[in-house]
This record gives structure tokens, sequence and C-alpha cells, in this order.
């Protein structure tokens, strides 16, 4: 098995090649700070996308910048927050997702989703505090775990974040097996703990994202669903989420978001720990007051900036709620250009040609067989009494 | 499962009786077929709750797919020994009437553990009641056919076989209709896991009625021994000796072959199929419990039928084959394509009719008449082996690698049979065998080349014979006359044998 996914990930990494060289920064511009920036630049032959992760104030953001080649950053530091972004050329392209808010919900009428109707509580992640885990930042891998605690002692719990860019195409280690790319970075969001509502006694939640991307205001990020015939890499999950930004649906060189609909409530992700995620209809809405988004796309242009947010919310009819596990992890990768397309794998078209190629070859030579020896019998069939008697 | 043959010569020279208490009168006797259908209607509506409340579960009693598949298994686990000892015990010991009762209690008390399991959440406990419920849900089958053939030999025989094996089918079909809503009535007054252990209780009373109505079949067993002064001849019936199986031909290694490899592309599919239709089609639980049910509930419709045209037509090999290649292409489109899943599966069901009346028959035509039981045991245990195996195994293809990873299982195993089916196919040519002739080229062949057609069915006891022959030469003439007269008498009995065998075996062998 190991073997198997070393092969496969090898003749990969073969095929694909390393197609961008990623060069990943911490805190660029601000050596000693405590907070937490991390900078990557990737390179590839034509342009350079250039990406942020940005946990300096509470909210975890990313955005994705794309620029010609040779195009440096430059970011402005005041008390170990980033307040400006330069680039030296102007960007060709940018997009980014923020997670502003969690969302508790009561699901009185236990479907799972978020909706309007149920009572629900906000959880504004601006004042939470990140704390920077085990990281990677080399060209081989960027690599980031925060984990992030909220500013309140009523509200105990971990939110929980991984993120991850290797500079070439890969599944990814955990279900849902996500594929990543040099051009997209797989993010793990878990919730861990969460101090639910007294009042409710049928808490879920929701993440609450913030899209924004270089578009006409009056255009429209869309959603799709995929579905595939494949589920090896996601057993029983059938179903692929795509975010494309309005760019990428007219000509793929946009951004996008790829998800699963599947989430799990333990740490040990399993089929049997599954349940279902879901993404709302997406609303207009415009940049938020404060933060890394106002201060990056604050001078952007406002009839080419287009905002626009949804949630994410996670459960299952039946699956006893948040307060079952308090626990709940979801994966989504976000980036540039293309949202790759798993296909089947090596093992599944040897099986597939094996199972084919012998019965067929069995069936036609057998019945060569049987022809030839029906001819030779029809040729001479006194010999074969003179055997008998 | 060849029952002793008791009564059929005494009954036929008594007098018809006009009440129908008698029973001798056909009423009667219809009487004891209805009880003899409920017999099995337990066993077999309990045997695949778990199926029908799959998600439920999952999600109540929180098993993961390989535990869940386990459930299954483990039924089929003491049946890969238990479908020998089952049947000797009835015909050494206990005798059919005591055998059904004991067997149905077994069956009773598998199906009370279980739900009690369920019901505190243990998960041992499930197990525990899923080995037991199994220890007795194969032996029934073979005392029921006893009994079958006990009442019914010589008058009815094949029709109610057919008849009970759409009954078993039907009880299969039944619990996947109705399971979902009886649930759905209990969690109104249970949550959680005790409203599946509520629910599985109320089940097992199917079990429950089952043993009372083997209780009056006893009963009315005994008085029709007495009135009609049936001896019982069963410790006369021979129990099988091991030393038999090494005498068997290839060609019936092959059809072993088959029957392990392709039933394994449908039981465990049945078994894991109801998530399977809801996760990748999109089907709300009941009509996932449909699709699913699609498969029993043509082969109840079906079996009769397909015996009928493959007692007319013979050939056998082409139809299995060609159930083979049909069960392939609805894998195929079960897996690689979005097509509603009522096609492959309605395919499905269809070939696997077709496939069970062609080919439970050819093991008639293979092994002598003495050996027969042997190699039905054989053909059922081998089988109960490869399921319980590869239930567990396809439970963890599932959690692991997925369903498109388990339809190429099924792929696999089905290219396997086909692979089997085309060398019998070919063995079976160049021998000039029986297997695959119309039934009239059969009796044609029967009649002209008889010595010829029973040495080539019996070529152990020929090379045998040889050996004898030429060690000594001055019996040989003598030996060689014998051997034909003997020839002769199987030949006559293989004909026979093989319109006989037709319904009953497809019924006996066709559960996991």
């Amino acid at each position: 098995m190991h073997l198997r996914s070393l092969l496969i990930v090898f003749l990969l990494s073969f095929a694909c090649g390393q197609d961008r060289r990623i060069t990943p920064i911490l805190n660029p511009g601000c050596k000693n700070c405590s907070t937490t920036l991390v900078y990557i630049k990737a390179d590839g032959s034509q342009d350079t996308v250039h990406q942020l992760w940005d946990f300096t104030r509470g909210v975890p953001t990313i955005i994705y910048v794309i620029t010609k080649l040779n195009s440096p950053i430059n970011i402005t530091w005041v008390d170990e927050i980033p307040v400006d972004f330069k680039f030296a050329e102007k960007p060709l392209y940018s997009f980014a997702a923020s997670i502003d808010k969690l969302q508790e919900y009561n699901d009185i009428e236990n479907n799972g989703h978020i909706d309007n109707k149920s009572p629900q509580r906000e959880l504004p992640l601006r004042h939470v505090w990140w704390k920077r885990g085990d990281h990677q930042l080399t060209e081989k891998e960027a690599m980031l775990h925060m984990r992030g605690h909220f500013d309140d002692r009523r509200q105990r719990g971990v939110l929980d974040m991984k993120l991850d860019l290797l500079p070439f195409k890969d599944y990814a280690i955990d279900l849902p097996h996500l594929i990543h790319t040099a051009n997209s970075t797989l993010v793990d969001v878990s919730l861990i703990n969460l101090t639910t509502s007294e009042d409710y006694n049928a808490s879920r939640f929701a993440i609450h994202f913030v899209m924004v991307s270089t578009d006409p205001k009056s255009d429209t990020m869309t959603y799709s669903m995929r579905k595939s015939l494949d589920d090896e890499h996601t057993p029983g999950v059938f179903e692929i989420f795509e975010i494309k930004t309005p760019k990428s649906s007219r000509s793929d060189d946009g951004g996008f978001m790829q998800f699963r609909p599947v989430c799990y409530t333990e740490a040990e992700r399993s089929v049997s720990s599954s349940t279902n995620a879901y993404i709302t209809n997406f609303t207009r809405t415009s940049l938020p007051h404060a933060g890394t988004l106002r201060d990056f796309y604050g001078h952007f242009d406002g009839n080419n900036l287009l905002v626009q947010d949804m949630y994410i919310s996670f459960g299952l009819p039946g699956d006893g709620f948040y307060r079952q596990h308090n626990y709940t992890s979801w994966s989504f990768t976000i980036g540039y250009g293309v949202p790759p397309v798993e296909s089947f794998s090596l093992f599944v078209i040897i099986i597939i040609s094996i199972g084919l190629g012998v019965p067929v070859l069995l069936a036609t030579s057998g019945i060569t067989y049987v022809l030839v020896r029906r001819c030779k019998q029809r040729n001479n069939p006194p010999a074969r009494f003179t055997d008998d008697e | 499962m060849e029952a002793p043959e008791s009564s059929g010569s005494s009954r036929s020279n008594m007098v018809q009786p006009t009440s129908w208490c008698h029973p001798a009168n056909r009423v009667h006797r219809f009487f004891a077929l209805l009880l003899m259908c409920f017999l099995c209607f337990g066993s077999y509506f309990c045997y695949d709750t778990p199926g029908a409340l799959a998600d439920n579960f999952k999600n109540d009693a929180h098993l993961n797919t390989s535990q869940f598949a386990l459930l299954y298994s483990i039924y089929s686990w003491p049946n890969v020994v238990l479908c020998f000892i089952g049947g000797y015990l009835v015909d050494r010991y206990f005798g059919v009437r005591l055998g059904t009762v004991i067997y149905m209690t077994i069956v009773f008390i598998g199906a009370v553990i279980f739900a009690f399991g369920v019901y505190i959440n243990a998960f041992w406990l499930m197990i525990l009641g899923r080995f037991v419920f199994g220890i007795g849900g194969e032996s029934l089958q073979v005392v029921v056919n006893n009994y079958v053939v006990l009442w019914f030999k010589g008058k009815e025989l094949n029709m109610v076989f057919g008849l009970q094996l759409s009954f078993s089918r039907f009880g299969s079909t039944v619990n996947f209709w109705v399971m979902e809503p009886v649930y759905k009535w209990v969690s109104t007054y249970y949550g959680g896991y005790e409203r599946l252990g509520v629910t599985l209780f109320l089940a097992s009373l199917t079990c429950f009625v089952s043993l009372i109505c083997g209780v009056i079949l006893g009963w009315m067993d005994y008085r029709a021994e007495k009135i009609l002064g049936r001896q019982d001849e069963q410790s006369n019936s021979e129990p099988f000796h091991l030393t038999d199986i090494r005498h068997f031909k290839s060609v019936f290694w092959l059809l072993s072959v088959i029957c392990v490899a392709y039933y394994l592309a449908i039981f465990p599919f049945i078994a894991l199929g109801k998530l399977f239709f809801e996760r990748k089609f999109d089907f709300l639980p009941q009509d996932a419990n449909n699709v699913n049910s699609m498969v029993y509930l043509l082969s109840a419709a079906l079996s009769p039928f397909f015996g009928i045209l493959i007692d007319k037509t013979g050939r056998n090999m082409t139809w299995v084959i060609i159930s083979i290649v049909t069960t392939l292409c609805a894998h195929f489109m079960l897996a690689f394509t979005f097509l509603n899943p009522y096609i492959g599966v309605i395919t499905l069901g269809i070939s696997y009719s077709l496939l069970a009346s062609g080919l439970w028959p050819l093991v008639a035509l293979i092994v002598p008449e003495n050996q027969l039981g042997t190699a039905y045991g054989i053909c059922q245990a081998v089988q109960n082996m490869g399921l319980a195996t590869v239930i567990i195994l396809a439970g963890m293809i599932v959690d692991k690698y997925g369903y498109l990873m388990l339809e190429m299982f099924f792929l696999g195993c089905l290219f396997v049979s086909l692979i089997a089916a085309v060398l019998i196919y070919i063995i079976d040519s160049a021998n000039n065998g029986v297997l695959n002739m119309s039934p009239s080229m059969r009796d044609a062949t029967m009649t002209v080349k008889e010595t010829d057609e029973t040495a080539n069915l019996l070529d152990h006891e020929d090379t045998d014979q040889e050996e004898t022959d030429s060690r000594r030469p001055s019996e040989s003439l003598e030996q060689s006359i014998n051997t034909r007269d003997v020839a002769q008498e199987q030949s006559d009995r293989i004909r026979s044998r093989y319109l006989a065998q037709i319904l009953p075996n497809s019924n006996v062998s066709e559960r996991p």
C-alpha cells in the first residue's frame, strides 16, 4: 500500500514536475514580530503567485495576488501589524478568502444545515489570539499550523487551522484526500471543544467566509457541484464542490475553492466519523471596516472589487449535534487557475485492463480451440469410433 | 440435501380421504406447505434486518462499515462447517420434527440476543446474537427441505420448492420494505440505540411466529405419520464420507469456483448496497432499500420460470456464461455510470436468477448420486466461507478505498467466475460432455452411447476399473459386463435426477 502511494507520488511529481518555485517568508519586514503573517512567493515560468496567510488581526485571511515575474511586495508594519501592502507593479489579479466569524446555530429541526429560521449566535474571530504551532517554511514545503483561543473566558475551545502548500501536485495525506497543487493551498479547519450556548440544545457551527476578488462589482461568484465516479480517495463521497470567482468561470485563470461536502467529528478522520458539510448561497457585502482585507483592498477601485460572503455549515440529521463529539474538522483547498480534477488511479486502470483482457483472451482462444477440434473431428469421424471399440 | 424419502409409496396406496383433516388431503397438505413457508420466513426476515437498517446501525449504534459487515459474516462463519453437521445431526439423532423445533429455537434465541445487544449497545453481544442466529439458520434450511421432500415427494415437489424459494425471498423483500417504517414508528417512543433495539425485538417476533409454525407442523407430521403408517427411514441414510471428495472431477471444482466467485459479487453487494445507492445516487433511505430489494424480488418472481426455461432448453453452460456476462454488465453500469441504478440492479437480479437456475443442476450431472449431498455441501460450504471472509473484506475496502474499489473487486470476482465458466465450457466440449447439450441431445446421447457418456461422467470409476482389468485379465470380461450394467443404471438415474434437481437445488444453495 505504501509502496503504491509512493509510486503514485513519484509518478505524479515526475509528471508534473515542480510547477513553481516557492519561497516562503515569515513576517517579511518584521523579523521579531510575535504575530504571524506568512508570505509565499511562487514563481512560475510566466507569472508569480503571491500568497499571504495572515493571522495578525484575529481573522484568518488568505490573499492571492498574481503579478508578472519579479514584482516584489513591500509590507509596512505598525506595532507588529501589517498595515500597508505595496507591489512594484500593479497586480494582474487578486482574490482572497477570510473566516471572519463562526456562527453557532440551534438546529431545532435537525436538518443539519444552517438556515435563517434557526436561532443563531455570532463568534467573531477579531479577538482570537493565535499561537503559532509547528511550521515548515522551506522551498520544498510551506506549512503552518495555528491554534486560536478566544479572548473571552466564557468562550473556551480551540480553533485550529493548518495551511499547507507543496510545489507539486499531490493528494492530501488525510481524508478527504483533496488534491493540492503548486497553485493551491490545502487548509484544514478544526473546531475543538468549543463552548456551546446554554440556550441551545441542538448546537451546530458554521464558518462564515468573506470572499473578495478583483472582478466587476456587479458580477457574482458561483459554486457548482461535480459528481465523480471515483470515490477511491474519499470513500463514500462522490461529490466535489467548486467555488469560482467570475474570472475563473470565464477563463480559468481566476481563483477557486474546492472542497468535499464532508467533515469529520473525530481527530482520527474516518468514514464512520464523517458528517456532512453544506454551503449556502452567496450574498453581497462590503469590505469589513477594519482588518487586513480592508488594508489590502481599501485602495482598489470599488467598482472593480467583488465582495461576497457565505456560510459553510456542518452536520447531518441524527449525528447527535456538535456536542456529541465536541469536534468538527473540515478541509478545503484555495488556489489559482484550473481546479484540479481527480483521475482513475493506476491501480484501477490495471485491474480493468487485466479483468477485461484475460477473459477475452481466454474466450477467444477457447472458442478457437473448440472450433479447430470440431473441424478435425468432422474431417475424420471414423477414427474416433475405432478408438472407442 | 438429499432428504430421506419415506412415505411416497405407502401414501399413494391409501384411499383418498374426503375430510380435509386427513394428511393425504390436498387442503391439508397445502396448509402444511403454508406452515413450511412461514417456517423459513422468520429467519430470512431477521437475516437482513441489519441491511435494511444499515445507516441506522451506523448512526444509532455507531458501527463502522467493517463492524457492520461483521454482523453478516459472523452469520456465515459457523455455516462453513455446519452445513455438513446440521443435516447429519437431523438424519442421525434429532429427526425432522425435533430438529426443526431445535434449530428454530436457536434462530429465535439468536435474534433476541442480537436485539438485546443492540438495545444495550454492546457490540460483542450483537456479534454473539448473530453467531447463534447463524448456527440455527442454515441448518433450519436443511430440515425444512427434508420436510418438503417428506410431504411432497412424488407430488408437487418442484412447484413446492419453487414456491418456498419465492417465499423466502419474499421474507427478505418484506423486511427491506417494512423495517424503515417500523423504525420510524418506534423512534417516536424511543431514542438513540434503544429505538434500534426495540425495532429488532419486534423483528425477532417473526422468528417466534416461525417457531410456533414449527411446533404445529411437528404435531401435524406426527399425526400424519401415525395415520399414514409412515416409517421413519432416516436412520438408514448414510452419512457422507470425506474420502469421497477425492474422486470429484475437475469440472466440479471449477463449478465450485463459480459458486464462490459469482456469489461474492451478489450478496456482499446487497449487504453494502443501501449506502451505495444513498451516497452515489442520492437516494432516500427508503428508495435505496427498494432498489436493494429488487434482486431478491426478481429472484423470487423469476426463479421458477427460469427453472422451466432451462429445463426446456438445456445448454446450461451457455446460460451460465450469458448470466455471468450480463452480471458483469450490470456491475459495470453501477460502477462507471450514473445511469439510474434500477437498470443495473434489475439486470443483476435477472442474471442472478438465471445463473441460480442453470448452475446448480450441473452438479447433479457431474457427481454420482450417492455423493450428491457431499457435493452440494462442499459448494455451499466454500460459498459460505467465501462470503464470510469477503463480507469483512468488502467492508474494509469501502472504508479505505471507497465504493469504486468495491465495484472493482466485484468485477474481479466476476471475471474469475467467467474464466471458470469458459474453462468448463472448453473442457466439456472437448470431452463431448453433456453439460451444454439440449435435453433432446442429452436423451439421444444417453440412449445411443450410454456407456460412453456414463464413463465420461464417472471417469474415476472407469479408471479404477481399467487398473483392475490390467491386473486381473481373466476376470476382465465379466467385469466389463458388470460395468455396463452399472453404467446403464447410473445413466437412467442421472436423467431423472437432472429433472428433479433443477428447482430444489437452486433453493438449497442460494443463501449465504
